[in-house]
C-alpha cells in the first residue's frame, strides 16, 4: 500500500481547516448558498433527495484495512451504518449532516482518505484495475502510474477549471477490468517489442448523453513520458474544449468534432514544442512510489494447491464460490479473492459498518493488508494464500458476503437512481433487486453464464448502461417509470456501446424482459458462446422477438 | 376527485434533511405541509423562503394532490423525498409509520400500475 508522506498529510489537514470554516461561514449566514455550493462540491459534498451526499475518493480503488474501518466508524457514527461503493470505485455516505462534515473528513484524513477529486471540473479520481499488482497478466503494477497521476493531478492549478469533468482509467493487463475505453483518457500499460514499457493512450471515451468508446491517438507513449503527454492532451482539451454547452463539455465531443487523427496531432506538437523533463516524473520519484507500494514476500506453499482441490471436491458451495468468485494469482499458491456486494435482495454496492469491518478484518488476516474496490461494485482481496481461501470464503458467508455471481446476472451494477438521487428519473436498485430474484438459483445464473447487466437511473449512465451485456436506462414517461434496454455493450477489452432493443417496458416488466433475453440466448448460443457473443453474431433481431413476444400488437 | 395544490419544500441546510412549510414553521412531516390553492400565494411563500439563507437550502414548490382526503405529491420523486428510500423503509420519515405515511404508499402504488402495462408494443 502506498502510504501518504508528510506532504499529502499537511494538505489534508489544510484543505479539511479551509472546508471546516467555509461551512462555519455557511452555517452563519456569511456565505450564501451560491457561494458555498461550488465549495462544498470540491469537498465531494452534494445535496441529494433526502440530505447530503458525501463522496469520499478511494485513489484506485486501493484501500488498506484501517482505511476500511474508518469508513465503517463514520457509517456508524455520523451515517446511516451503511455505506454505497460505485462505479468510480469511491464510497458514497447518503445521509451526511452539513454540520458533521467538518468532523467526517478530519476523521478520513488520520487514515489517508479524503474528498477530494470526487466532484467539480478537475481532474477526478484516477481508477483502475482492481487486480493491479496480483495479476498474472498485468505487464506492471498499474497503481504505481496511479498514483504518479494521483500527485499530479491533484489541485493542479491549470486543471482546476476544465470545461467539465475529466476521468483517467489505467489498466496494465490485456483483460481490461477497468473500462478504460470509455474514459476520457484511458491508458494500457504494455511492453513492447523491445521489451519496453509503455501506454497504449485512448482517448474521448464517455458515456452520458452521447455515449463513444475512446480512440487510440497512440500506440505506444513510452511511460516515463506518461505525466508530460497527459499535460499536453488536458492543454488542448483546457483550450479547444466547448463551455458554452454542458453537454458538449467533454473531451468526447471534442476528439468526435475535430476527428482522432486532427486531436492526435494538436497533442503531439504541444507535447513537442513544450520542457517535458520539466513535467514527467524523475526516476528517483518514480522509484520511491514503486518502493513504497512495498513488495509482499509470498510464501511458497507446496501442500496449498492439494488442499484446496481436495477442498473443492468436499464442498460444492466451496467450489462454486471458487469458480465464479476466485480468480487467478501471478503467485501459484495465492489467489485474488472476490468479495460480492451483491447478495440477492440487497442494494448493489452497499455494506454494512459491519460488513466493512469484516472484510478488513480479512484484509488483515489473510490479505496482506490490501483490499480493492471495483468499478462493478464489489470488493476484492487481491493476495490471499491459497490455503487460506476456504477460511476466508467461510467468514465471508457469515456476513451475507459470499454470494457466488461474480460477472453472473445477478451481479448488477445499478446507480443509487431515484432512491436516492436528485439527478435520476427513476430508481435503479428496485430493478436490480427484481431481476436479481429471479437469477437467485445459482444453477441457473451458471447455466446463462457471463451476463453483465447494468442500470442507470438516467441519462448521465453512471450505472454504465451503455457497457452492459445487458443495459436498461430508466426514463420517466409522464411521471412514470419505464425502462429502455439496450444489448451487446461491453466495459472491457472488447469495448463497445450497446444497441437499443425497442421500445421501453414498465418497471414490473423488466425482469420479465431479462429472463426472456436470457431465455433466448440459452436457445440461440453456439457452443462456449456468452451471451454477448451471440448477441454480436446474431444481432438484436431475435432478442428483441423475444423480449416483445406478447406484447400488444401495435 | 382529485383537486392539484401546491406544498412548499426545501432541504434543513444543517442537517440537509426533507422539510415542507408548515402552516407555522418547518416540518420533516409532508402531512403537516401547508396546502396552497393560490399559485400566488405560495409563490410568496417560496419568496420568504428564499430569504431564510440560514436555515433551509434550495426552496422550491411542489404539486400535490388531494384524493379521496389524503394528499400526496404529484411527482413520483417528490413522494420519495417525502417518505425515504423505497429501498429502505428503515430510513427517512417513513419510519413514522401510520395511515398518512401508508396513504402516500398507496399513491405511489397506484401511479406506478394505472392499467398501463400494455404498453409494451411491437413496431
Amino acid at each position: 500500500m502506498f502510504i501518504y508522506d508528510a506532504i499529502d498529510a499537511a494538505m489534508l489537514k489544510d484543505r479539511n481547516a479551509e472546508f471546516r470554516d467555509q461551512v462555519a461561514r455557511r452555517l452563519s449566514g456569511d456565505l450564501t448558498e451560491a457561494q458555498f455550493k461550488p465549495l462544498r462540491l470540491m469537498n465531494g459534498l452534494y445535496l441529494q433527495l433526502h440530505s447530503y451526499m458525501l463522496r469520499v475518493a478511494i485513489p484506485y480503488g486501493s484501500l488498506n484495512p484501517n482505511q476500511l474501518r474508518a469508513l465503517a466508524q463514520v457509517a456508524r457514527r455520523w451515517d446511516r451504518g451503511y455505506g454505497h461503493f460505485t462505479t468510480r470505485q469511491n464510497l458514497q455516505f447518503h445521509w451526511t449532516r452539513l454540520s458533521d462534515a467538518p468532523d467526517i473528513l478530519d476523521h478520513l484524513a488520520t487514515v489517508g482518505l479524503h474528498a477530494i477529486q470526487t466532484s467539480g471540473n478537475c481532474i477526478r479520481n484516477t481508477t483502475s484495475d482492481p487486480f493491479a499488482g496480483a495479476a498474472a497478466d498485468e505487464a506492471d503494477d498499474a497503481r504505481v502510474w496511479c498514483e504518479a497521476i494521483r500527485q499530479w493531478s491533484s489541485f493542479h492549478p491549470e486543471f482546476t477549471y476544465l470545461p467539465r469533468k475529466f476521468k483517467i482509467a489505467v489498466t496494465a493487463s490485456a483483460t481490461d477490468r477497468a473500462a478504460v475505453r470509455a474514459h476520457d483518457i484511458g491508458l494500457v500499460l504494455h511492453r513492447n517489442a523491445e521489451g519496453r514499457l509503455g501506454f497504449e493512450v485512448i482517448v474521448g471515451g464517455g458515456l452520458g448523453r452521447t455515449p463513444f468508446i475512446g480512440k487510440t491517438i497512440r500506440e505506444h507513449l513510452p511511460a516515463e513520458h506518461l505525466l508530460s503527454y497527459l499535460t499536453a492532451i488536458l492543454r488542448i482539451y483546457n483550450l479547444e474544449g466547448r463551455r458554452d454547452n454542458l453537454y458538449k463539455a467533454r473531451i468526447k465531443i471534442l476528439v468526435e468534432s475535430l476527428g482522432a487523427a486532427a486531436f492526435a496531432e494538436k497533442v503531439e506538437a504541444e507535447w513537442a514544442a513544450m520542457d517535458r523533463a520539466r513535467i514527467d516524473l524523475p526516476d528517483e520519484e518514480l522509484a520511491r512510489i514503486r518502493a513504497s507500494f512495498g513488495l509482499i514476500a509470498y510464501k511458497k506453499d507446496p501442500g496449498a494447491r492439494a488442499a484446496f482441490e481436495a477442498d473443492k471436491a468436499q464442498d460444492r458451495s466451496f467450489a462454486r464460490f471458487v469458480r465464479n468468485n476466485v480468480a487467478a494469482h501471478k503467485h501459484p499458491d495465492y489467489a485474488i479473492v472476490s468479495v460480492s456486494l451483491k447478495a440477492v435482495g440487497e442494494t448493489p454496492g452497499d455494506a454494512s459498518a459491519d460488513q466493512m469491518d469484516v472484510v478488513a478484518h480479512l484484509g488483515e488476516t489473510y490479505g496482506h493488508g490490501d483490499i480493492r474496490v471495483t468499478h462493478a461494485q464489489n470488493l476484492v482481496l487481491p493476495h490471499v494464500p491459497l490455503r487460506d481461501v476456504r477460511a476466508v470464503y467461510e467468514k465471508l458467508s457469515e456476513s451475507g458476503l459470499a454470494t457466488p455471481n461474480i460477472d453472473l446476472a445477478s451481479d448488477i451494477i445499478a446507480c443509487p437512481g431515484l432512491d436516492y438521487c436528485a439527478l435520476a428519473n427513476a430508481r435503479a436498485i428496485p430493478i436490480s433487486q427484481d431481476i436479481a430474484r429471479r437469477f437467485s438459483d445459482p444453477d441457473r445464473a451458471e447455466a446463462v453464464g457471463e451476463l453483465k447487466i447494468k442500470i442507470s437511473g438516467c441519462i448521465n449512465a453512471c450505472g454504465h448502461h451503455h457497457l452492459g451485456h445487458i443495459g436498461i436506462l430508466g426514463v420517466d414517461k409522464k411521471g412514470e417509470e419505464f425502462f429502455q434496454f439496450t444489448l451487446g455493450g461491453s466495459g472491457a477489452e472488447d469495448a463497445a456501446v450497446g444497441q437499443a432493443l425497442g421500445p421501453a417496458v414498465p418497471a414490473d416488466k423488466v425482469a420479465d424482459t431479462v429472463e426472456r433475453l436470457a431465455d433466448a440466448y440459452l436457445h440461440l448460443r453456439a457452443p462456449g458462446e456468452r451471451f454477448l457473443d451471440t448477441v454480436r453474431r446474431l444481432g438484436v433481431g431475435p432478442f428483441k422477438a423475444a423480449a416483445y413476444a406478447d406484447a400488444d400488437p401495435a | 376527485m382529485s383537486t392539484t395544490l401546491q406544498a412548499l419544500t426545501a432541504n434543513d441546510l444543517r442537517t440537509g434533511e426533507v422539510v415542507f412549510r408548515a402552516a407555522e414553521g418547518w416540518t420533516g412531516r409532508f402531512a403537516e405541509a401547508q396546502l396552497f390553492s393560490d399559485p400566488l400565494d405560495a409563490r410568496a411563500e417560496l419568496d420568504l423562503a428564499a430569504l431564510e439563507t440560514v436555515r433551509l437550502a434550495d426552496p422550491y414548490l411542489i404539486d400535490v394532490v388531494v384524493t379521496d382526503g389524503f394528499a400526496s405529491p404529484t411527482s413520483f420523486r417528490e413522494r420519495i423525498r417525502a417518505l425515504g428510500p423505497t429501498v429502505r423503509e428503515d430510513l427517512g420519515p417513513q419510519t413514522e409509520g401510520g395511515p398518512r405515511v401508508e396513504a402516500l404508499r398507496r399513491s405511489h402504488a397506484a401511479a406506478r400500475s394505472a392499467g398501463r402495462l400494455g404498453l409494451i408494443r411491437k413496431r
